[in-house]
């Protein structure tokens, strides 16, 4: 949840510090802290805030230091203080430690060291780490053997970060499930809990992986095992994103650049090699049981599968919330576990997809992030080759991993016999036009969804319907304009209303119902009674809908006609800027939503 | 980077102002379109601006003059007539020196906040041509329907056939280099054909604003305006150099300015702004979203609701103003009310030069010219627009023209 930076540098880090955790704040945001030292001690800035807020107060730019650590905070441990804002110090003031990940057996170490005499100012589990050094260096007088007795006896999951004034050239660094990467400079080396924390200084980075730690200083690294100390020998890699697209570009907000970006997001999708989608398929088909796994956004995205894959290859998946998977997990050497995560870091997809390799399960993933620990756990992983997201609010990522969902569909069809060529060439013509109907889209339904969004954003309670597969559609949609705008906003199946909520409706309630395109035949009829139920009790019903139906809906926004298999995408693009506007009429923080991170890399 | 500002558009949909003054001066929130745009542009950085100006444009002359008051180095440059955009733009050719980017702005939109900032942060990002883009709240005709593929702009309709669509259009703002003056000569001055090559050939990247952003066509268009600017404003900011009786009431975002009295028994309900050396007697109502330009005097009693005063005019006591907009020296009789509805609550429509347009507002009070006079104890009707130096005696009942 939180974010790591580290520069070790020929020169001084003026602002590099500063920039990288200012690049992290989308992972979460509500303390910030830098660490250096400077004249044989150990300077620490922190405070609450944002990164400028907290830079204002502290100034955490024009650093003379050759060495430093910075952290950007979301809380999960102790209050949002200064005093839990990372980096923490030992008694001593000669180790300070940033830390992204929870220490189960804190209480314990921390009861420890308290007898040992050590004081401690927070109440983060992250501050023993701190003391826990200190201890071992009193024993050892070599920091890198305290480290690694350190690490030792901690539990759970950590990216770590030390700096000491004992080695004051060196980052101490480690990683147990909590990503950590280190970026190889010319005049500097870097540590960061993903890319954006040194992106714009260099591209070519190493990924540690659970049990290895990092020694880093400006001109070389090493990566060694806990265990034995061993090195590892690991390969550069090159992050092949262009610093330039993680700017805003012409936009205002993150989020609506990204939602521009879908065109490109889909035809990303589009060009991915058949083969990879093949191998995928070839598993699927053989496998007596399917997960689909997913959690937030990407629960909703494996729901969708779930229609896709029943209407148009005959086969059932289960679609199972990550958060939930360990109490349903039937896995064994049948079974082909499929994650979706954007981050490829997301705690509880990766826990579930560890639990299910325990089996025996195969393991298969769609991810955004390149060298990510999904992306390196799995069997089979498609790289969705969607560009950086940085909103927090997921856009682009989610209709990519739904295009590569109704690819994989269409090639299971296929191989079971389901769909004819035909069908199957109707499919692929029909998803390689989306990219255009979405820029029509864009182009020529932004104003009229903005002046929907302005009119009606005064309204606090909403229900967004949907029947068949465009039930998962009005679930994302709902997520959207909740999770951006803070209003209440429920998605719900149509069926459900006369089971209950059907009393909510009133003056005080707005409802958008995401209608079919009439030739779907029995979809568009039911779908059309749901709104008249609705609006026979009074209740105001907006329509995102293909064909004109005049006195039906209170309010139209019609879409360009599309092919069944790809016209649940454009409302659901209708929905994000119709969540993004209100948002933006509302002055929400919209990249950058209250309680919220990108990645969630916690339980 | 310099700046070209056009303020030569004639306006002549926004009666009974365009008779005295371009529509860029316009009064919002107590200050003209063009001096916010001006501090806008001085905010960013930009100093060195040539304005087109227009009929009337004395008027941008006499009140900038050579801009040093704001900090800024300005240049008038005459257009005659209404020669239209590719005209004013190649006019100005000779303030400009060859191969460099220059900001060009069109003068008669109204922005919550500083445009320019955004501009520039596009043009840093890119280093190519920029068009600034929005989507206006009601559809408008007049800024060309924009077709985009990420930032990059395919197409650009100048006159769209169509609209309503709900397409990003040109938000008046762009980024070019001066290559433009040789392109619009090649097009035969023709802007649809320029706009081609700058999507065809050259490529050109949009700027998106999100924020607010009036077009100001016709005179209900200043209310929103001055509404849009207002909504702003967060704090109250009374000047020390104001003089304020005991028992006046201030609430919210107030704003008075040096040399102005207000008397016992007043009420200022923000937001709203008292202009500098203003006379407000006792008991007035100033309600929400009312701008009192300078130097005006407003007697006992009167009620201010959602308007905008030009400056340097007399309200009568016991007048009500409402949901209208009046111009400079006007000098308003007591007991005159502007009234703001009709009896059947309808929208009101206006007659706009001979034609008959909606305003699609319930509520709209008196568009009152430059220097009119209206005697005491008028009501005019819902909608009513008074000409530019018109005298109305007293008692007279006013018609709306329909």
């Amino acid at each position: 949840m939180c974010g790591i930076s580290g520069v070790a540098s020929f020169h001084p880090i003026h602002d590099r510090l500063y920039e990288g955790v200012h690049q992290l704040e989308y992972r979460g945001y509500d303390s910030c802290g830098v660490a250096f030292v400077e004249n044989r001690h150990i300077e620490v800035r922190k405070d609450v805030g944002t990164v400028d807020e907290v830079d204002s107060r502290a100034n955490l730019r024009n650093l003379e230091a050759h060495v430093g650590i910075a952290h950007t905070r979301w809380a999960t441990h102790g209050k949002v203080t200064r005093e839990n804002a990372h980096p923490h110090v030992s008694c001593d003031g000669a180790f300070a430690v940033v830390h992204n990940g929870i220490i189960a057996n804190y209480r314990a170490l921390r009861e420890r060291l308290q007898q040992a005499g050590h004081r401690f100012r927070s109440e983060t589990d992250t501050e023993t780490i701190a003391h826990l050094v200190e201890d071992h260096f009193r024993r050892t007088g070599n920091v890198e053997a305290a480290w690694v007795a350190t690490l030792r006896e901690l539990e759970g999951s950590y990216a770590l970060a030390m700096i000491s004034v004992h080695d004051s050239d060196r980052i101490y660094c480690a990683r147990q499930e909590s990503p950590l990467i280190i970026g190889v400079g010319t005049d500097a080396n870097y540590v960061g809990s993903d890319f954006n924390a040194f992106i714009e200084y260099t591209k070519n980075a190493v990924i540690l992986d659970d049990g290895e730690y990092g020694i880093v200083s400006k001109d070389s690294y090493a990566i060694k095992r806990v265990r034995d100390g061993e090195v590892v020998e690991k390969p550069v890699m090159v992050i092949p994103w262009d610093s330039e697209l993680s700017r805003k570009g012409g936009y205002p907000h993150f989020m609506l650049k990204e939602i521009h970006e879908q065109p490109q997001a889909a035809r990303a999708a589009l060009a991915i090699e058949n083969s990879a989608i093949l191998a995928l398929v070839q598993a699927m088909a053989e496998a007596r049981r399917i997960y689909l796994i997913g959690v937030g956004t990407t629960y909703y995205v494996a729901l969708y599968g779930q229609y896709l894959f029943a209407e148009l290859a005959d086969v059932d998946v289960l679609p199972v919330s990550s958060d939930e998977f360990r109490y349903l997990d039937k896995s064994d050497p049948n079974t082909v576990v499929l994650a979706i995560s954007q981050s490829g870091e997301t705690y509880d997809t990766l826990m579930s997809l560890r639990h299910a390799k325990e089996r025996g399960a195969k393991t298969a993933a769609i991810v955004n992030v390149v060298g990510s620990s999904i992306a390196r756990l799995v069997d089979h992983v498609l790289l969705q080759g969607s560009g950086p997201e940085v909103c927090v609010v997921s856009t682009k990522a989610a209709l990519a991993q739904m295009v590569l969902l109704t690819r994989l569909a269409i090639e299971l069809g296929v191989v079971r016999g389901k769909l004819s060529r035909g069908s199957q060439e109707a499919a692929c013509d029909a998803l390689h036009r989306l990219p255009g109907e979405i820029e029509t889209l864009l182009n020529e339904r932004s104003g009229l969804i903005r002046a929907a969004a302005y009119r009606h954003a005064h309204m606090h309670n909403w229900l967004f319907l949907g029947r068949g597969i465009y039930y998962p559609i009005a679930l994302e949609s709902a997520l959207k304009m909740k999770e951006v705008t803070y209003l209440h906003v429920e998605g719900m199946p149509g069926g459900f209303l006369k089971h209950g909520t059907l009393s909510l409706v009133d003056e005080n309630l707005y409802t958008l119902v995401f209608v079919p395109p009439r030739e779907s035949g029995e979809l568009y009829t039911l779908t059309v009674s749901c709104v008249e139920e609705v609006r026979a009790r009074g209740g105001f019903v907006i329509g995102f809908a293909f064909d004109p139906a005049p006195g039906l809906f209170d309010e139209i926004i019609l879409f360009p006609p599309a092919h069944a298999i790809t016209a649940p995408l454009l409302p659901l693009v209708g929905a994000q800027l119709l969540a993004y506007f209100t948002a933006t009429a509302l002055k929400r923080n919209v990249d950058k939503p209250r309680s919220l991170a990108k990645s969630v890399t916690v339980a | 980077m310099k700046a070209l500002v056009l303020t030569g558009g004639a306006g002549r949909t926004l009666v009974p102002f365009s008779a005295t003054r371009p529509k860029a001066m316009t009064v919002v929130a107590g200050g003209s379109l063009l001096r916010r745009t001006l501090q806008h542009l001085r905010e960013a950085g930009i100093t060195d601006i040539a304005i087109v100006v227009g009929q009337h444009g004395h008027v941008v002359e006499n009140t900038f003059g050579d801009g040093s008051s704001l900090g800024l180095n300005l240049t008038y440059v005459r257009q005659e007539g209404a020669q239209g955009i590719a005209d004013a733009i190649l006019r100005a050719r000779s303030k400009f020196t060859p191969a460099e980017y220059f900001v060009l702005v069109y003068g008669d939109v109204v922005t919550s906040s500083n445009p320019f900032l955004q501009l520039l942060q596009s043009f840093n990002t890119f280093k190519s041509p920029i068009a600034g883009v929005c989507l206006p709240g009601p559809p408008t005709g007049r800024y060309g329907n924009v077709y985009l593929s990420g930032t990059r702009i395919t197409k650009i309709i100048e006159k769209p056939q169509t609209p309503g669509l709900g397409n990003y259009v040109l938000s008046g703002f762009f980024v070019l280099p001066t290559e433009l003056f040789s392109w619009v000569e090649e097009a035969g001055r023709d802007m649809e054909r320029v706009f081609d090559r700058l999507t065809t050939t050259v490529g050109v990247h949009a700027s998106i604003w999100e924020e607010g952003w009036i077009d100001v066509e016709y005179p209900w268009d200043v209310l929103a305006a001055n509404r849009l600017v207002m909504d702003t404003w967060e704090e109250a900011r009374i000047s020390r150099e104001a003089k304020l009786d005991n028992n006046v009431t201030i609430v919210g975002p107030v704003r008075v300015e040096a040399g102005s009295t207000i008397r016992a028994g007043a009420v200022l309900a923000g937001p709203c702004y008292i202009g500098r050396d203003c006379y407000v007697g006792n008991n007035v109502l100033v309600r929400s979203y009312s701008s009192l330009g300078p130097g005006s005097i407003v007697g006992y009693g009167v009620e201010l609701k959602n308007c905008v005063v030009f400056g340097r005019a007399r309200i009568g006591r016991l007048s009500f103003i409402g949901d209208s907009v009046v111009g400079e020296e006007v000098d308003i009789g007591s007991g005159t009310m502007t009234v703001n509805e009709t009896l059947d609550r309808q929208p009101i429509a206006l007659n706009i030069r001979g034609s008959k347009v909606d305003s699609g507002l319930k509520k709209l009070g008196s568009f009152i010219g430059d220097r009119a006079k209206i005697g005491a104890g008028n009501t005019l009707a819902a909608g009513t627009i008074v000409e530019a130096d018109a005298v109305i005696e007293h008692h007279t009942t006013v018609p709306r023209a329909e």
